[in-house]
C-alpha cells in the first residue's frame, strides 16, 4: 500500500473511532484506482453527520461512535424464499445459489467497480470502498438477459458481527425483467448494503425489501438505479428501522418513457429510527414516478421521509409525477420529520405532493370500538389498513409476509 | 316486563370542562324487553347526544343521574364492553374505515364481543354462510361486502351497511341513530324490514328520528319527544302523527 493510514486520516475531517477503524480496514484491502475514488468521496464526509443537509435527521456518525459487535445476531427472519434464489451475504462472505433461474447470470468481480454518483450517497461510497476481501469477491455482478424464472432473494444477516458490507451492481437487458427480493435483518453492528441498477430498454424490475435491525445496530441500504427507455421499476419497501436506519434510493429517469413506483412503509418502536429517503431525476422526456411513503410511530421512535423530485428544464418535459407521504404519530413522544422537496424547472410538466402527518382519527376508533373492537385492537387494526396501502405493490410471494410482520409488530406494540 | 333499557335522571355535558354545554338535562326513560321506542325532537333537543352518551364517546361528560341496561351500569363501561354487553348504534353518519372491508371488519367486531363475552369465534363458513344470506336481504352483494366498510358506498347503502351489522351482531338492545336520513323510499323499506325482522321478545330498541316517515315502517309501542335535554311527552304511535301535523311547536306549546 502507497499510503499509510496517517495518510488516509488526513482525508478525514476529525474522523471519530468508528472511522478510523474503517480507514484501517480499508488500508488492509487490495489497492486499486476504482476503490481509491469510492474511498476518497466517503471521506469527503466521512459518516454522514447533522450537519449535512440531506442527514440532518440521521446522524451516523453520532450513532455508530465505534465499529462493534451487537449483543445479539440478526433478531428477525428474512422473508420467506420458497421457490426463489438466495443470495445470502454474511460478514464470512457470500453464499450462492446452487442453480440459477434462467434468465440470470452471475459475474463475480475480485477487482473494485467504479460507482456512479458516489459523492451524492456517501454510506453507498463507503461501501463500494470497503465491501470485498483480499482474494474474495467484491462486486456481484447479476445480468439479467430474460425474463427470470424465479425471484431472486438477496439476504444480509450477521450473527453479532461488527460490520456487514455488501455491493451488488444489476444489469437488466433489453426487454428482460427480475423479481428482486431483499431482507436486510441486521446481526452486525453496522449493516451497508450498496445496490446498484441499471435497466436497459423496456426492462422491469421489482424490487421489494425488509429491513429489521436490532437497538443496537446501524444499517444502511442505498440503491443507485438508473432507467431506461420505456423501463419499468417498481420498489416496495417496509422498515422497521434499528439504532439508526437509512433506506435510499437514488434513481434516474435516463431515457423517455420510463415508469417509477417508488413505494413504502416505516414502523418504529422506542428506541428505532428509520429514514426513507428517495431522490428521483427525470433526466429524460414522458417519464413517470409514482411514489407512497407511509409511517407509523411509537413514543420513543423516529421515522425520517425525506423525498426529491428533480426535473431540468428541457428533458424533463412531460413529467408526470406524484409523492405522497403520510404517517401516524401514534402515541405522544413520537417523532416524525418530513421533507418533500419539488425542484422543477420544465414548464409543462404534471407534478404533485402531499404530506400529513398526525393521529388516528378519533371518529374511526369510536365507531370501531362501539362495534366491540377493543380499543387496543382498533388502532392496530386502522393502522394496519393504513400502511398496508403502501405495500400493494409487493411481490406476490412475500407481500403477506410483510403484512404479517407489520401486523404482528402493530400487535405486539400498539395499546 | 322485563327491564332492558333504563334512563333515571340522566345529565350529560358536552365539551371541554371551562366551555361544557348541558344537553342531557334529567332525562328518564324505560324501554322494555320486545318494544320498540321512538324518540323524537327538533334540531338541538339532543337526540345524537343522548346515543353518544349511552354508548360512551369521548367528549360526553355524564353529570348526573343513571344509565343500565338489563341492570348492569352502562356509565361504568368502556364503548367495546357496552357493545359485548349488547348495545349497538347505527350511527347517523356512519364512518369510513379506508383498507379494511366490510367482511373482515364485522368478523373481527363479532368475535370480539364474542371473546368478550367468553364465547367460541364464529367458524368461517357459518360467518359466510349469515353474512350472505342478510346481505342477500339488504340487497348488499358479495362484491360490496369486499369493498373497505362505508368507502365509496352512497348515503342509503351506508344505512343499509349499518342495519347489515346491526343483524349480524344481533345485539340486545339497537339504538338507530336518524336512519331514515338519506333514503329514498325503497331503501326505507328494505331498512325498516331488517329492523323489523329483528323485533324480538328478548329485544328492545330507541328509534331516534325526526320525522314520522319512518315510523310509518317500524311500528313504535311508545313515542317521546324531547327537547331541551329530557322527554316532556310520551304517548303511543298516534303522537307521532300529531308531531307531523301540528309541529314541535304546537305540541311543545302545549307540553309547556
Amino acid at each position: 500500500m502507497v499510503l499509510s493510514v496517517t495518510d488516509l486520516k488526513d482525508k478525514f475531517r476529525n474522523p471519530g473511532p468508528a472511522e478510523l477503524e474503517l480507514i484501517a480496514r480499508y488500508a488492509m484491502l487490495p489497492e486499486s484506482g476504482q476503490r481509491e475514488r469510492a474511498f476518497e468521496a466517503f471521506a469527503e464526509t466521512g459518516l454522514p453527520h447533522r450537519r449535512m443537509e440531506a442527514w440532518k435527521w440521521t446522524d451516523f456518525k453520532a450513532a455508530v461512535k465505534a465499529v462493534e459487535a451487537p449483543e445479539q445476531g440478526a433478531q428477525s427472519a428474512p422473508l420467506p424464499a420458497a421457490g426463489q434464489a438466495v443470495i445470502e451475504f454474511t460478514a464470512g462472505g457470500v453464499t450462492l445459489p446452487d442453480t440459477l433461474p434462467d434468465g440470470i447470470q452471475l459475474h463475480e468481480r475480485t477487482d473494485a467497480q467504479a460507482l456512479s454518483d458516489a459523492e451524492e450517497v456517501p454510506l453507498g461510497a463507503m461501501t463500494a470502498a470497503l465491501a470485498g476481501r483480499v482474494g474474495g469477491l467484491d462486486t456481484l455482478i447479476i445480468e439479467v438477459t430474460g425474463e427470470a424464472s424465479a425471484p431472486l432473494h438477496i439476504v444480509t444477516r450477521g450473527d453479532r458481527d461488527e460490520t456487514n458490507f455488501a455491493r451488488v451492481s444489476i444489469i437488466v437487458r433489453p426487454g428482460a425483467s427480475l423479481d428482486l427480493v431483499e431482507s436486510h435483518v441486521g446481526g452486525a453492528g453496522f449493516s451497508s448494503f450498496l445496490l446498484e441498477l441499471s435497466m436497459q430498454e423496456g426492462g422491469a424490475v421489482r424490487r421489494t425489501v425488509l429491513q429489521r435491525g436490532s437497538a443496537d445496530e446501524a444499517q444502511a441500504i442505498t440503491a443507485v438505479v438508473n432507467l431506461g427507455d420505456k423501463s419499468e421499476y417498481v420498489q416496495t419497501a417496509l422498515a422497521f428501522g434499528a439504532k439508526v436506519a437509512r433506506l435510499e434510493t437514488r434513481l434516474t429517469h435516463q431515457e423517455s418513457g420510463s415508469h417509477a413506483t417508488l413505494n413504502g412503509a416505516y414502523l418504529c418502536a422506542k428506541g428505532f429510527h428509520a429514514d426513507y429517503t428517495s431522490h428521483v431525476r427525470h433526466g429524460a422526456p414522458s417519464s413517470v414516478t409514482r411514489q407512497v411513503t407511509k409511517g407509523a410511530v411509537l413514543d420513543g421512535g423516529t421515522g425520517v421521509f425525506q423525498g426529491k423530485f428533480h426535473v431540468p428544464r428541457t428533458i424533463g418535459q412531460h413529467t408526470d409525477a406524484d409523492m405522497q407521504h403520510q404517517a401516524l404519530l401514534l402515541e405522544d413522544g413520537a417523532e416524525i420529520f418530513a421533507k418533500p422537496e419539488l425542484e422543477i424547472y420544465a414548464d409543462d410538466v404534471e407534478c404533485a405532493h402531499g404530506n400529513t402527518s398526525g393521529a388516528l382519527d378519533p371518529n374511526q376508533l369510536f365507531y370501531m370500538r362501539q362495534r366491540g373492537i377493543p380499543e387496543a385492537q382498533a388502532r392496530a387494526l386502522l393502522t394496519e389498513a393504513f400502511v398496508s396501502e403502501a405495500l400493494e405493490e409487493a411481490n406476490d410471494g412475500v407481500r403477506d409476509a410483510l403484512l404479517d410482520a407489520a401486523r404482528s409488530f402493530l400487535a405486539e406494540t400498539v395499546a | 316486563m322485563r327491564p332492558m333499557l333504563k334512563l333515571d335522571q340522566l345529565s350529560a355535558t358536552v365539551g371541554e370542562d371551562d366551555e361544557a354545554k348541558a344537553i342531557i338535562n334529567g332525562l328518564s326513560l324505560y324501554v322494555p324487553a320486545g318494544e320498540v321506542h321512538a324518540i323524537m325532537g327538533p334540531n338541538g333537543a339532543g337526540k345524537s347526544t343522548l346515543s353518544y352518551v349511552l354508548t360512551g364517546r369521548d367528549g360526553y361528560e355524564v353529570t348526573g343521574g343513571s344509565a343500565t341496561l338489563e341492570g348492569d351500569d352502562l356509565l361504568d363501561m368502556d364503548p367495546e364492553d357496552r357493545a359485548a354487553k349488547g348495545l349497538f348504534l347505527s350511527f347517523q353518519y356512519p364512518v369510513e374505515i379506508p383498507g379494511v372491508p366490510v367482511m373482515t371488519f364485522v368478523r373481527t367486531a363479532m368475535n370480539a364481543q364474542r371473546k368478550a363475552r367468553g364465547e367460541e369465534e364464529i367458524s368461517a363458513p357459518d360467518f359466510i354462510k349469515k353474512s350472505r344470506e342478510l346481505g342477500k336481504q339488504l340487497n348488499l352483494t358479495p362484491d360490496m361486502l369486499k369493498r373497505p366498510l362505508n368507502v365509496g358506498f352512497s348515503g342509503g347503502e351506508k344505512k343499509r351497511l349499518e342495519i347489515f351489522q346491526m343483524m349480524m351482531l344481533e345485539p340486545h338492545f339497537a339504538i338507530l341513530d336518524e336512519t331514515d336520513s338519506g333514503l329514498d323510499i325503497d331503501a326505507l323499506r328494505t331498512v325498516a324490514d331488517g329492523v323489523n325482522a329483528l323485533r324480538d321478545p328478548e329485544r328492545g330498541m330507541l328509534v331516534i328520528t325526526h320525522y314520522q316517515r319512518l315510523l310509518d315502517h317500524i311500528k313504535p309501542d311508545k313515542v317521546h319527544v324531547l327537547a331541551g335535554g329530557k322527554i316532556i311527552k310520551t304517548g303511543g304511535p298516534e303522537l307521532a302523527l300529531r308531531l307531523e301535523k301540528e309541529g314541535y311547536d304546537g305540541v311543545l306549546g302545549e307540553a309547556a
